[in-house]
């Protein structure tokens, strides 16, 4: 296995990761619509801070500068029955 | 909707002090929790803690574990488990914290809401590091002093700060082999105390030394590690293979912020709390009106600070909530000021301390 | 250090903690059946039968287990009673339980 996972919910390589930002990505939200990075089971939890990492390299941002792709409702996967059956 | 004073997330060491404090001071706390059992990750941890008396320092971490719990029922606490939380909506009478237990939504107002979420373990990227066998330390030490299961039986540690020395021991007490403990840098990142214990038992430390695969079909079957020179380039010739069974990762914690990114808290940067934190001022209070943080989630520090930090956002939102008049909780917080202090001393603490002193200031030049 | 007790990978005598508890229910992992303790994690009581892969990626078909050990990474879901991506670290054990190797993102029973 020579490949190097940085999301492995979603299996994105850092070579992946890296063509994107070649190909013009400055945020995380980019990264993350153009290759699935963070957008696996545990949302980002395991990957986010290697990918976020990386992107600051990469376009000489400063890690500070670099934030976490938007959060939005609901911040954990569930099942859509869930939103269904509301409580009373 | 169901409407209370205070709604604490994360049934952790933070979490779980804050709720006390809460109900000592009168008020009606609910902790809720994504696990099927409280205590966080204090259960894990056996060995004695650090610190001076009143922080308990020679107890163990469960046991701590178990007085807390016994607190929190004794005040009648009301604990919600199995119920991640998914949401936070702002609220004109307070916040709107949004679960789910047992296959349906559901949804809470509270008054003031503390987060005390946790961190994560860092990952670390390489090829095989999806192989199973390949494991956070933490969730290795999970298994082992929680579950009572070894995860392998032959154990690379990568990491030498406290987490990797001290798990790196417990693995030892389960039964398992370490045969090699590699750190990066060039000297090793945590207590003298925790290295020599692992040094006499015998497993070598490699440091200056990075770890550049791990091999095996189907699970880990050896790895191969390289030395490093000082600008943690690898150099070459120096691979060598080791069998193990497992790889543990000891690379630092993450605070758990997505709530706090959702609610729309302000955020600072500061790599030794492990990324972004959401400000907070001396009161534990985030930028959002009666939010507030503590344990982790407002830097990554350890159990005894988190749950300083649970106490005194517990003492300020019973403030906030008018159950403590000021002149009450000024000497309650400022005991909590004294002792976490002192947990913020020496070469490892006064790191923690200059950034938390760092966090108050960015927290007042906001409020300017 | 004191004697320590390793039996099928389970820590029975640890110089700290007390004995450890013996198993006392079965689960059925792709139909073979495994001793486990009624409580623990799915995932431990699959450790301590040596079973260490839990699931086939989706992409590349590559084998994982367990990652964090707490919930967090999602690394270790399988189909459990029919139902795919369940967390087997979180998890409890129940007597009985059909417990599957997930392929990919895993189906639901019919
Ligand atoms: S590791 Fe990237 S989403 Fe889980
Ligand atoms: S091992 Fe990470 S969720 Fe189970």
């Amino acid at each position: 296995m020579e490949e190097l996972f940085i999301c492995r919910c979603e299996e994105v390589t850092r070579q992946e990761l890296e063509q994107a930002i070649a190909d013009g990505a400055i945020s995380m939200n980019e990264l993350k619509r153009w290759t699935r990075a963070g957008m696996g089971l545990c949302q980002g939890k395991t990957c986010a801070k290697q990918v976020m990492a990386l992107l600051a390299q990469k376009t000489a941002q400063s890690p500070a500068a670099v934030k976490p792709a938007t959060t939005r409702n609901p911040v954990r996967p569930m099942q859509i029955s869930y939103m269904t059956k509301e409580a009373e | 909707m169901r409407k209370v004073q205070a709604i604490v997330i994360g049934a952790g060491p933070a979490g779980l002090a804050a709720c006390i404090e809460i109900a000592k001071a009168g008020g009606k706390a609910v902790l809720i929790d994504e696990n099927a059992k409280p205590g966080g990750q204090l259960f894990k941890q056996i060995h004695k803690f650090f610190g001076s008396r009143e922080h308990r320092a020679g107890v163990r971490g469960y046991d701590i574990g178990s007085q807390l719990l016994k607190e929190t029922e004794e005040l009648g606490v009301e604990v919600f488990l199995d119920s991640p939380v998914y949401g936070l909506f702002q609220d004109p009478q307070g916040i709107m914290v949004s679960y789910m237990h047992e296959g349906q939504e559901k949804a809470l107002l509270g008054e003031k809401v503390i987060l005390a979420t946790g961190a994560a373990e860092n990952a670390l990227t390489f090829p095989g590091s999806t192989l199973p066998g390949v494991m956070g330390a933490g969730c290795a030490q999970t298994m082992i002093n929680v579950n009572r299961v070894l995860p392998g039986k032959k154990v690379i540690m990568v990491g030498s700060g406290n987490v990797g020395l001290i798990v790196s021991y417990q693995l030892m007490q389960a039964g398992a082999d370490v045969a090699a403990l590699i750190e990066a840098a060039p000297s090793i990142g945590g207590y003298g105390v925790h290295a020599g214990k692992i040094r006499r038992a015998g497993v070598p430390i490699l440091v200056g030394h990075t770890i550049k695969r791990a091999m095996g079909k189907d699970q880990v079957e050896a790895v191969e590690i390289v030395a490093l020179d000082e600008g943690f380039q690898e150099i070459p010739g120096t691979g060598q293979v080791m069998a193990c069974d497992t790889v543990c990762i000891a690379v630092g914690l993450t605070p758990l912020t997505e709530l706090a990114w959702l609610a729309g808290c302000e955020f600072t940067f500061i790599p030794s709390l492990g990324g972004h934190i959401p400000i907070h001022d001396e009161n534990m209070a985030t930028t959002v009106p009666g939010l507030y943080v503590a344990g982790d989630i407002a830097g990554a520090e350890e159990a005894s600070t988190a749950m300083e930090e649970g106490r005194l956002a517990g003492i300020a939102a019973a403030e906030a909530l008018g159950l403590y008049d000021e002149i009450t909780a000024a000497p309650l917080k400022g005991s909590v000021w004294t002792r976490m202090d002192a947990l913020r001393t020496g070469p490892f603490g006064q790191k923690r301390f200059d950034a938390k002193a760092q966090m108050l200031e960015t927290a007042k030049g906001g409020k300017e | 250090m004191p004697e320590i007790k390793v039996k099928n990978h389970r820590v029975i005598k640890h110089p700290i903690l007390s004995e450890d508890a013996p198993c006392d229910v079965s689960i059925f992992v792709d139909g073979k059946e495994i001793p486990a303790k009624a409580g623990e994690p799915i995932a431990a009581a699959l450790l301590a039968s040596d079973i260490h892969i839990f699931r086939q990626t989706a992409k590349k078909g590559y084998p994982r287990g367990i990652f964090c050990g707490i919930g967090r990474c999602t690394d270790c879901v399988m189909t459990v009673d029919g139902q795919p991506n369940v967390r087997t670290c979180v998890t409890p054990v129940r007597a009985g339980m059909k417990v599957e190797t997930q392929i990919g993102l895993g189906r639901w029973a019919e």
